[in-house]
């Protein structure tokens, strides 16, 4: 038995889906352009390109090279922006150079990383690593900052060396910080990945998007945009699952009422 | 009352011993003349007139059962580049094993940063901290520090919290377990192992972190205005707990706090402190029977007279103010 509150709140996501759809397919078939097709012939161009098995490997390339990118800067940047946060010597170090680079839109490095590696695997997947580090290090910077002196002297008095102190209490207690940057830098990643494949036409996801451009099959443009949409939702949600269990004790109790009611 | 001037130099006290290469023979020359030396009143050292009932067997480490002893230790602060803050100046003290001792002074006069400079976590400017005659280089499993603050870990259940330090030590999980349990039902958390920190009241949660520093087993606690943060009603179950935890198992307590009755009514010994810079204006024996009961001592006039001296001699000082 759900409330009707309870009830629109489930379906209120499903009605805004359709909502879109409706208003895609009236103003398509108002303004009867060739560019933008009707919703009907975009949906149905989906199972085309997922039936392909050219599309299926290029669109499965393209994840895994998101998935290597994402690795990479996560491995790398939680240690660096924990030890940034816990040491002001090496904060000093990084920081500026962080500050050059955050700026920098990470494709607008594509051309050059090309040149020195090539249109591959490896400087599509730098970009991404680019892409997602800054976020990560930002928010594990900030954690780390922020974690209570008292709790390291807690343990310090309990015999944890330096390094454990930074694995088994910066490291936790600044994880809910951390999971935001990393959600952050998931998206990013799925930008870097598309953006990469835009300048670098070789294979993958944003290949198959801009070939179909290319050529006037608008219905395959527009199915690849819900196709690259609904990746970056289901693994946005995915991730949240797994973020919410991982800080499960650092959540509210009682979740806010968002709604004025 | 007792009140003693407390002289600078207490350094002055029996340390013979300290030195480790002294032949065993020459010790045992040396240890009742420390004994005689520290029952004396010798006008630096402060000892409690039932101190003696804390004197255990003299050991060769501790002749003089100072398990603390701080000397000519001072605190500067470089608050901007003319102008420095001097914390902690020229303190000295002998802390006796089994002792409760309080710290007691208005904000500011730095008697945090003390308890801070015997746990390790902080390094005085100048002047030298031992612990069992050793200079203090850094925190250690001995003295087991508990802070206003609580500073629990939060992604670990009150379970977690308390079993972190035994496992730390490399005790096995079954057996740190069934400690940490039984600490639990001591501080009065049965049916709370589970819980995370979020889900507990102040109260709470200063009783975890106490249990949590008392798993591991240290020969000092260290604590920091420890019910500051707690209301009135929690604050004194908790000062009426602690007490009744420590008269079953004398620790060697050192007590930050800056209210005048629950300092009294802790301690064998109050630490008076006057601020900018941070000095020792007095050291006070408590001398009140233990075990202390709440209802019965706050009727006692001697412990009254305590209360009202202390705050007076606050009240007289220009510099210190009375602490809230």
């Amino acid at each position: 038995m759900m409330s009707p509150a309870g009830m629109t709140k489930r379906a209120a996501p499903v009605l805004a889906c359709i909502g879109l759809l409706v208003v895609w397919q009236v103003a398509s078939l108002a303004l009867k352009n060739d560019s933008f097709p009707t919703a009907m012939g975009a949906i149905t161009a989906i199972p085309d390109i997922l039936g392909d098995k050219e599309s299926l490997v290029n669109i499965l390339a393209s994840l895994r090279r998101m998935a290597m990118g994402f690795g990479a800067a996560v491995l790398v940047s939680i240690p660096l922006g924990l030890l940034m946060g816990r040491s002001a010597a090496i904060a000093a170090f990084f920081n500026p150079l962080l500050m050059v680079i955050y700026p920098v839109p990470k494709a607008a490095l594509m051309p050059i990383i090309m040149l020195w590696l090539g249109v591959g695997d490896i400087a599509k997947t730098l970009v991404i690593f680019l892409g997602v580090s800054l976020p990560v290090i930002y928010h594990s910077f900030e954690g780390a900052k922020a974690v209570e002196e008292k709790m390291l002297w807690s343990g310090a008095a309990m015999g944890l060396l330096p390094v454990q102190r930074l694995v088994r209490i910066v490291l936790p207690a600044a994880l809910p910080e951390i999971l935001t940057g990393c959600r952050t830098g998931l998206v990013l990643a799925l930008i870097t990945m598309i953006t990469s494949e835009m300048i670098a036409r070789q294979s993958g996801a944003g290949n198959i998007l801009f070939n179909a451009l290319d050529m006037g099959q608008y219905d395959t443009v527009f199915a690849m945009i819900i196709i690259v949409g609904a990746m970056g939702i289901c693994l946005d949600a995915i991730f949240e699952r797994v973020r919410a269990r991982l800080v499960r004790w650092s959540e509210p109790q009682f979740d806010m009422p968002l709604s004025f009611s | 009352m007792k009140a003693r001037q407390n002289g600078r130099g207490s350094n002055d006290a029996p340390h013979g011993c300290e030195n480790e290469s002294l032949s065993g023979r020459l010790l045992a020359r040396l240890v009742p003349l420390n004994l005689r030396a520290s029952g004396t009143e010798d006008g630096m050292t402060v000892v409690s007139a039932r101190s003696s009932e804390w004197v255990r067997p003299v050991t060769q480490q501790d002749p003089a059962s100072a398990i603390i002893e701080i000397d000519r230790v001072s605190q500067v602060f470089q608050t901007s580049a003319r102008k420095d803050h001097v914390a902690l100046s020229d303190i000295s003290l002998r802390i006796e094993e089994r002792a409760f001792v309080s710290i007691l002074g208005p904000s500011g006069c730095g008697k945090s940063t003390l308890l801070y400079i015997v746990g390790g976590f902080v390094s005085p400017t100048s002047g030298a901290a031992k612990v069992k005659g050793q200079a203090i280089k850094g925190p250690g499993p001995d003295r087991g520090p508990v802070f206003q603050e609580f500073a629990l870990f939060p992604w670990k259940t009150v379970l977690g919290n308390v079993m972190y330090g035994p496992r730390q030590q490399g005790i096995r999980a079954a057996e740190a377990e069934a400690q940490s349990r039984a600490l639990i039902d001591m501080v009065g958390l049965k049916g709370y192992e589970n819980f995370y920190p979020k889900e507990l009241s102040g109260g709470m949660k200063q009783r975890v972190a106490l249990a949590r520093t008392l798993a591991y087993h240290p020969e000092v606690l260290l604590m920091d205005e420890p019910f500051g943060a707690l209301d009135a009603h929690t604050r004194t179950r908790l000062q009426n707990d602690l007490l009744n935890i420590w008269e079953r198992d004398r620790k060697t307590v050192l007590f930050v706090t800056h209210s005048v009755d629950e300092a009294v009514f802790l301690s064998d010994k109050v630490v008076m402190m006057s601020k900018s810079p941070g000095r020792i204006r007095q050291v006070i024996d408590i001398d009140l029977p233990r075990p202390r009961r709440r209802n019965e001592l706050l009727l006692d006039p001697r412990y009254q007279k305590y209360v009202v001296d202390i705050e007076r001699m606050f009240d007289e000082s220009d510099e210190g103010g009375v602490p809230a």
